[in-house]
Order: structure tokens, then sequence, then C-alpha cells
């Protein structure tokens, strides 16, 4: 499933890690490489295990199985549990909720690490200073924890992990406390550091928009597994499985069930495409992307009887949602439109269907 | 649109009780808090009070009146104070921060030491350690061959042991509960800095804990210093005065002046390391601990220390608990005060008078004082527990809806006074207040009545606290919500506000309950023959040397404040169904 191949001196490396708490399997069979200055997001629904490989990356976990290396040198693994402590392997953890530390100023808590690892005074003042003006907080220096508000304590956190500059960086989901405009302006500055500082990072998150804007390589875990790993536009493109089709892209991707009838895959009384793209299967899941529906009739193309349900404006366009029997289904619109929720209107597929999956989830028109 | 003309009525009648409620509050805490206090003072400003101001303070008297119980009673603080923290910090760390084995038996261990009252430790130690000096018979050591000095028997070091063993468990609580508010993110921050262990508990936990360990200290400084138990029971008999013990004794003989001034430099010394160490910890440096996912705890492993540790714990939480009170039932079931467990008889329980054993005295069960006494003392718990708790929501709702304002500030000021002030030294106050008749009102001096609303004083700050904390768990929303489908204030009261409000009401009941049934402190004051309750019956057989039955009484106060706990306990998982685990 590793669509980049790795080399020895990749940045990270991790070979068949597994994590197990008593009888419960938290990852299992995790294998990713990436090079340096990558930026890789682990991405899924909540409980997936993305924040234990992210602990385990940061050495605060040890794996049940399997091995990390950091170019190239084993810093865990399931025979010697954590090899290089948490504070030797050169990485820095961004926490959920920040963990600043509460009686110290945020100066303070940036020279903290710095003090740690017995930096001098004047390099660790001036290393602050900078990275006070590297994420605009200088006013805040004299300030506590408690006294800036839930943005500014974010930029704290990231301040003080990048202080040590260290190789690797890894956030654990460090947006999910903002509000919504707050959290597109940080993401963009956290882009931002990234190039200014060129660690490689891993940055665990649930919500895909972050995932496809930030990437290098995204990872897309479910139930401890990686469904799929590879460039971000390569995986919505060429999705491997249907969790990964239908977790990733916005408006999200359409699954319609089709059954082989003669010559044709058939949606209902619809025939939507060549059964010979089923590749034997009687039963499959056909992808349609949002912008490959419509609403209105298009001549020689498929359409179906649908329910409208809501509409959304989206730049300029329409999204469309609407439930043929139990399925929901969102296409797009030009310009705006809008219905009576429950109107029968009418949709069609103006292309063929992107992936054609087999009904256990895997693709197989590739 | 019927409901409305329904509603209206009811919702004029809160405002106008809006305006009457403050008004009550204000006047009741002004009877119960002010006005004592300012009867002390001023009794202490009449020309006896000056009198005996000079005589307590610059007169040859001055060195056994104040100088020896002052520094008796400071010894005792800060000695009490530092061994509490020593105790209740390592229990805390070892409990909440490692993976010491049996951690939840040991967090409960820690905490039962203060639901046991302060007396029974101090009679226990007297049981084993009194030694010959003062006649009497000797204690189990000495009995068994084993030579007790002085230092170990009576005075200073045994009081400071007995009072670390009962206030080391407040401090337990409130240190463990700060450390388990230091969430597993901000360790975990300082492991990923490089810091080693040590570092990070002398860099991020120490300081973070730093204002919960002010906090312990002058508790636990504030308790002993006001304890009277303790320091009557091993102190007095060898002549060791603290400053309660002498307010005791200048009131008992009738020197009403005099007890007063020392009972207000007794609220000076408290109140003034109360407000010391509330000054320290606000302000800027009362961390806000921003926690992290669902309050997750880091505990380091201890490795080989494990089982040691766990054992030095043990022995402590069993020292403290189990032994006292093994050592009172053997000693109430030993004729020979030394050889507990030789002769077992229950003469001191249920044995007629008359006999050759205890001169004739009967049994506690032959006593009818006695049964007078439970009966009494359960009485004052029940009725004190819920005027306590009715008052005490009253004033931290009218608290909680006025914040900010004057009124608000004032009640919550007033309210938390009686916080500062030693309860002895708030007995004087009633006293001062209430001996002579007030008007038409008679002296309320040696009534159940007095007891009562001394005792409703006393327990107001825990009462407030409680309260708004009960209010706290129910937020305006859920009452809200219900008044939105159209349910009347009582059926709101009984449907929302009540369930919710039972469990905490009845938590905080339960505790003022056992308070109560345990004190000596306030009531050996304003107890007379009249309403006697059991620790003053115990603490008057102590004082005639009758130690089997003082041991006997104790037990029952004991077993009384474990079946409230345990009472409470169950009917709270009965009550509040979905709350349970």
């Amino acid at each position: 499933m590793n669509a980049i191949v790795s080399s020895a001196a990749d940045a990270i490396q991790i070979r068949n890690l597994a994590k197990r708490f008593g009888a419960f399997t938290a990852v299992k069979d995790i294998n990713i490489s990436v090079p340096a200055g990558s930026f890789l997001v682990l991405v899924g629904p909540s409980g997936c295990g993305k924040s234990t490989l992210l602990r385990m990356l940061a050495g605060l976990e040890a794996p049940t199985e399997g091995e990390i290396a950091f170019v190239g040198e084993t810093v865990s693994s399931g025979a010697g549990g954590v090899i290089s402590d948490a504070g030797r392997r050169n990485a820095g953890l961004v926490f959920q909720s920040y963990a600043l530390w509460p009686h110290m100023t945020v100066a303070a808590n940036i020279a903290w690490p710095l003090k740690v690892a017995k930096w001098s005074r004047e390099r660790r003042d001036r290393r602050v200073r900078e990275v006070l003006a590297l994420l605009g907080i200088d006013a805040l220096a004299k300030r506590y924890p408690a006294e800036i508000s839930g943005g500014q304590q974010q930029r704290v956190a990231i301040a003080r992990t990048i202080a040590p500059q260290p190789s690797i960086l890894l956030f654990d989901e460090p947006l999910s406390n903002l509000d919504a405009k707050l959290r597109i302006e940080m993401r963009s500055e956290l882009m931002r550091i990234h190039r200014a500082t060129g660690a490689t990072s891993v940055y665990v998150t649930h919500d895909q928009v972050e995932a496809m804007t930030m990437a290098t390589h995204v990872a897309v875990l479910n139930n401890g597994r990686v469904e799929q790993f590879g460039k971000p536009i390569d995986l919505l493109r060429q999705p491997a499985t249907t969790f990964v089709a239908t977790f990733l892209g916005t408006p999200p991707a359409n699954l319609l069930p089709a059954v082989r009838s003669g010559d044709f895959l058939m949606f209902g009384d619809v025939d939507l495409a060549f059964s010979a793209a089923a590749r034997g299967h009687e039963s499959v899941q056909l992808l349609y992307r949002a912008e490959d529906l419509c609403v209105g009739a298009v001549a020689g193309r498929p359409s179906v009887e649908a329910r409208f349900a809501e509409a959304a404006p989206i730049a300029g366009r329409t999204m469309v949602t609407a439930m043929i029997g139990d399925l929901r289904v969102t296409g797009m619109t030009d310009g705006y439109f809008s219905a009576t929720p429950g109107e029968a209107i009418t949709m069609s597929f103006i292309r063929g269907p992107d992936a054609i999956f087999a009904v256990s989830g895997e693709r197989i028109d590739q | 649109m019927t409901s409305t003309s329904i509603v209206m009525p009811s919702g004029s009648r809160l405002l106008r009780s809006a305006f009457l409620m403050p008004a009550i509050l204000v006047a009741i805490i002004a009877i119960l808090v002010v006005a004592p206090l300012l009867r002390i003072l001023l009794s202490t400003l009449t020309p006896e009070g000056l009198a005996a101001w000079e005589t307590v303070l610059f007169s040859p008297l001055s060195t056994n009146l104040w100088w020896r119980p002052l520094f008796n009673t400071m010894a005792l603080g800060f000695g009490v104070s530092i061994g509490c923290l020593l105790l209740g910090g390592f229990l805390a760390w070892l409990v909440i921060l490692t993976d010491v084995p049996g951690r939840r038996a040991l967090g409960l261990m820690a905490t039962l030491p203060y639901m046991i009252p302060s007396f029974a430790a101090a009679l226990a130690w007297g049981t084993v350690f009194r030694n010959a000096r003062l006649g009497g018979s000797a204690g189990f050591f000495e009995t068994s061959g084993l030579a007790i000095p002085d230092w170990l028997a009576w005075g200073l070091v045994p009081t400071a042991i007995v009072l670390i063993a009962h206030y080391y468990s407040l401090a337990y609580t409130i240190i463990a509960a700060a450390l388990s508010s230091v969430g597993a993110d901000l360790v975990e921050a300082g492991q990923m800095a490089g810091a080693r262990r040590p570092r990070i508990f002398f860099g991020i936990i120490l300081p973070v804990v730093t204002p919960a360990l002010i906090a312990a200290g002058s508790l636990t400084f504030a308790g002993a210093v006001a304890n009277f138990a303790a320091p009557a029971l091993l102190g007095l008999p060898v002549r060791m005065q603290t400053l309660s013990t002498r307010l005791f004794g200048m009131i008992e003989t009738g020197q009403n002046e005099r007890g007063f001034v020392i009972a207000l430099l007794l609220i000076a010394v408290s109140a003034a390391f109360l407000w010391l160490s509330d000054r320290i910890v606000s302000g800027r440096k009362a961390f806000i601990t921003v926690t992290g996912k669902g309050g997750r705890t880091k505990r380091f492993p201890l490795g080989v220390w494990r089982w040691p540790l766990f054992g030095l714990a043990l022995v402590v939480g069993l020292l403290t608990t189990v032994a006292p009170i093994l050592i009172l039932a053997a000693s109430s079931l030993a004729p020979q005060g030394g050889a507990l467990f030789s002769n077992w008889t229950l003469h001191f329980w249920i044995g007629e008078g008359g006999g050759a054993i205890a001169q004739g005295q009967a049994g506690v069960f032959r006593n009818p004082i006695l049964l007078d006494a439970l009966w009494n003392t359960i009485q004052l718990g029940l009725v004190v527990a819920f005027t306590t708790m009715l008052l005490g929501l009253a004033l931290a709702y009218t608290i909680v809806h006025r914040r900010g304002s004057l009124l608000a500030s004032v009640l919550s000021q007033l309210a938390f006074m009686p916080l500062l002030i030693p309860s002895i030294a708030f007995a004087a106050a009633y006293i001062a207040l209430f001996s002579a008749p007030i008007g038409p009102m008679p002296s309320l001096y040696g009534t159940f009545a007095l007891l009562v609303v001394a005792a409703s004083a006393h327990n107001l700050p825990f009462a407030v606290q409680s309260g708004r904390s009960v209010l706290g768990q129910i937020s305006a929303d859920l009452e809200e919500s219900a008044r939105l489908t159209g349910a009347g204030l009582i059926r709101r009261l009984f449907a929302i506000i009540f369930p919710l409000a039972i469990r905490g009401l009845f938590a905080g009941a339960i505790l003022v309950f056992v308070k109560m049934v345990r004190d000596l402190s306030l009531v050996v004051l304003l107890f007379t023959a009249t309403s006697p309750v059991l620790s003053m019956v115990a603490y008057r057989y102590a004082a005639e040397g009758f130690m089997q039955f003082a041991n006997a009484i104790t037990l029952i106060i004991l077993v009384v404040c474990l079946a409230a706990s345990l009472i409470a306990h169950s009917l709270q998982n009965r009550v509040q169904k979905w709350k349970e685990s």
C-alpha cells in the first residue's frame, strides 16, 4: 500500500508498528516512511489510534511490536521499548491542551526546555525573543498562561516546542480547541512555521480539510490501521478503499450500491455503468464525486428521482443534498438553488463513476 | 395563554422575596457572627476587661497566662503543620502520582482519620503510652515492662503526634486534589523538553501545587491551634497549657474577662496566619490549570520501591485509623488500664455499679446521663445539619444570584468569618453575648438552643461552600429549560432542582452531623448539665481518670460517625442512580 518508496535515510521510518493495551489493539501493522522536511498528517475519526501513534513517536509510549527510526537510528522498538528517551530524540510535541506550565510566564515557559538543555543565558534570551517574534507574541512575554486567550496559548505552545530547534515536530490536534476563523489562520501560520524551521512534522487531526491543505504526506487511519498512505492529491484521486473515498474530499463523495444485470451495473432501475468494470463482482459500490452529480435532467445521461433535503451555496455554486430512499447523495449545481425539503427533484450523473469498490470496501477497478 | 396568568403571580412573589430574603439573611448573619464578636470585644473594654488585658499581657502573671501558652500553641501549630504537610504530601504523592499497589485503598485510608475525633487518638495514645509519673494506672507499654520517658507520655510531643495523626488527612485531601489536577500533559511536556524526574518534580509539579500546600499548611496550623481535646488530655495533666486550654480554664473558673481576652488573642493568632496564607496564594499566583484530556494524570513507576513504600503507607494508615479504634475497644474491656488484652469484662459497658471495679461506677449503658447524652448528641447533630444546610443554601443562592453586588460580597465575607475563629474562642464569644438576658429574651446560656445557634454559626463557612457547589451543579439552563415546558415553580423545585441538589445537600449535611457528633472544643464551654453531649461525657470521664469509660463512649461516638457515613453512602447511590461507579 506504500505509494511512496522509502529509503534508509528517511527522517521518520515506522516499521510493522503495533500497540496493544491489554486485550485492546490500538494500532497495528503501521508502515510509514517520510523524507526529511515533509509534513505528515495522520488523519482519521476519533478512536482510530492516531494519537497513540503520535505518542509512540514522541517516546511517551513504548510500542508492543515493530520499530520507529529517526534518521536511520532506532528510537523505539517492540523488543527494546523506548530506546531513546522522549527528551533525547530531538523531537518536540505540541499538545492538544497546550500543556503550558501555569506557574511560569510565557517567556519562562519557552525558556524552560532550553534551560533543561543547558543553553547559556544569552543564547536562551536571544532564542526566546526570536520565537516570540516568529509567532508574533512579543507583547505577551511577561504574562501567565491563564491571562491570555486560547489562540495566544496555542502560539505559546508552538513557540515553546520549536524553541530548542527540534528536527522533528509533533502536533496532537493542535487546532481543535480554536474557533473556526482562528483555526484557518493558525493553519497557515503552522505551514509558515514549518517552512521557516524546515523540521519534519507529524500532525494528528480528525479534520480532513486540515489534512488536505497542510500535508505533503497523508496517512488515513481507521480502526488502528493505515487505510492508505500517500500524497494528499493521490489519495483524493485514487482512493484505495471506500473509507478513504468518503472520508476525504469536500463536499463528500457519494457511494452508490449497484448490482450486475446483464451488461450493466444497475442502481435501482437505472443503469450506471458497464458490468465489465465490476471485474466479475455481482454487487459493487460506485463512487461519484459531488461535482459529477447535478440537479435536473441532462440529455443522454442517467438520472434518478430524489427528495430534496438541503442546499448550501459554495463559491458561486450550490451544494445540493437529496435523499434517494434512505441514501443521502450530494451533488453540485451552478448558481443558487433552493427547494422545499421533501420536494421531488431529478439528479443526473453527468460523468461515469470515479472508482468502483467491492462491497467489502476495497477498490476493484485498477 | 392560560399558563401566563398562573405564572405571573408566582413571579411577583419571587420578586418580593428577592428583597425580603437578603434582609433576613443579613440579620441572621449579624446575630450569628457579628454580634458575638462585637460583644466579646466590648466586654474586654469595660474597666474589668481592661484590667484583664493588663493582667494577661503586662503583669507577672502574663508569662503563665499568655507567653507560655502562646509559645506552646505556636510550637504545636508549626509542628503539626509541617508534620501534616510531610505525611499528607507523601501519601498524596504516592497515591496520585505513582504506580503504588492498592492506591484506592491507601487513598481511602488516608481520608479516614479526619472522621475520627482527635480525642479518640489522644485517649488511645494515653492508653498505650501513659507512664507512672502521675499515678493512676500505667499504660500498656509501661505495664509490659517498657519504660516510657515523660516527654513521650505527656506534653507537647504526644499532643503534636496525635494532632498530626488527625489532621494529616486534611492535608492529604487538599494536596491530593491539587496533584490530580496536574494534567499528564504538563508532565509529558517536561519530558519532551528532556527534563529528568527530579527536575520535573521540583520544576513543574511542586510549583503548580504550591498554593495547595500553603492552604493545607495554614488550615492544619489553624486546626492545631484551635484544638482543645488533645492538649487538654495529654498536656493539662503536666500543666502544659495552650491558648485554648488556658481559655477553657479561665472561663471554667469564672474569670470570664481574662478568658475573653485570651479568646481574642487566639482569634488574632489564628486569623493572622490564615489571612497571610490567603494573601500569598491569591492574585497572580493562583494558577488556573488548563486540564488536558479528561484530567489524565501521569503515574511514575516506583520500581523496586513499590512494595516498601506501599508497606510504609499501609503502616501509617493502620496506625492512624485501625490502631486507635482497636486500642479503645480493648481498653474499654480491660479492667486493668495497662493490661489491654487480659481479663476482659463487659463491666465498663453494662456492669452494675457498686462492685470493686472502677470505684463502684456503673457501666456506661447503666448511666442515665449517657442515654441522655446520646440522644442529645444525635439531636444536636441532626438539627445543626438541617439548619446549617438550609442557611448555607439560602446564603449561597443569594451570593451567587447577586454576584458583584455589595450585598453579595458583604454576605460572603461575613459568612466566611467563622473560618478564622477557633471554635473554643467562638464559644467564648457566645458566652459573652448570651450569658445575660438581652431585652425580653431570656439568657440562653446552658440551653440546647444556644448549642444549636453557636454550632450553626460555626459551620456557616462550610455550609456556604457546599451550598455553592450544590448550586453550581445545577446550571441555570436546566432550570430554564424546565420553565420553558411550562412547569411551575413548585413542580420545577421537586422535579429538577431537588433531585439534582439532594446528593450534595446530603453529603454536606452528613459532614456537619459528623463534625458535631465528634466536636469537643465548641461544646466544652457551652455545655451544661442540662444539655450533656457524648464528647463532653467522655471528656469528663477522662478528666476524672476513668479511662475505660471515656474510651467506651468515644467508641460509641465513632460508631455513630461511621454509621452516619455509611448510611449517607448507601442512600446517595440510591438517590442518584445515574451517578453510580
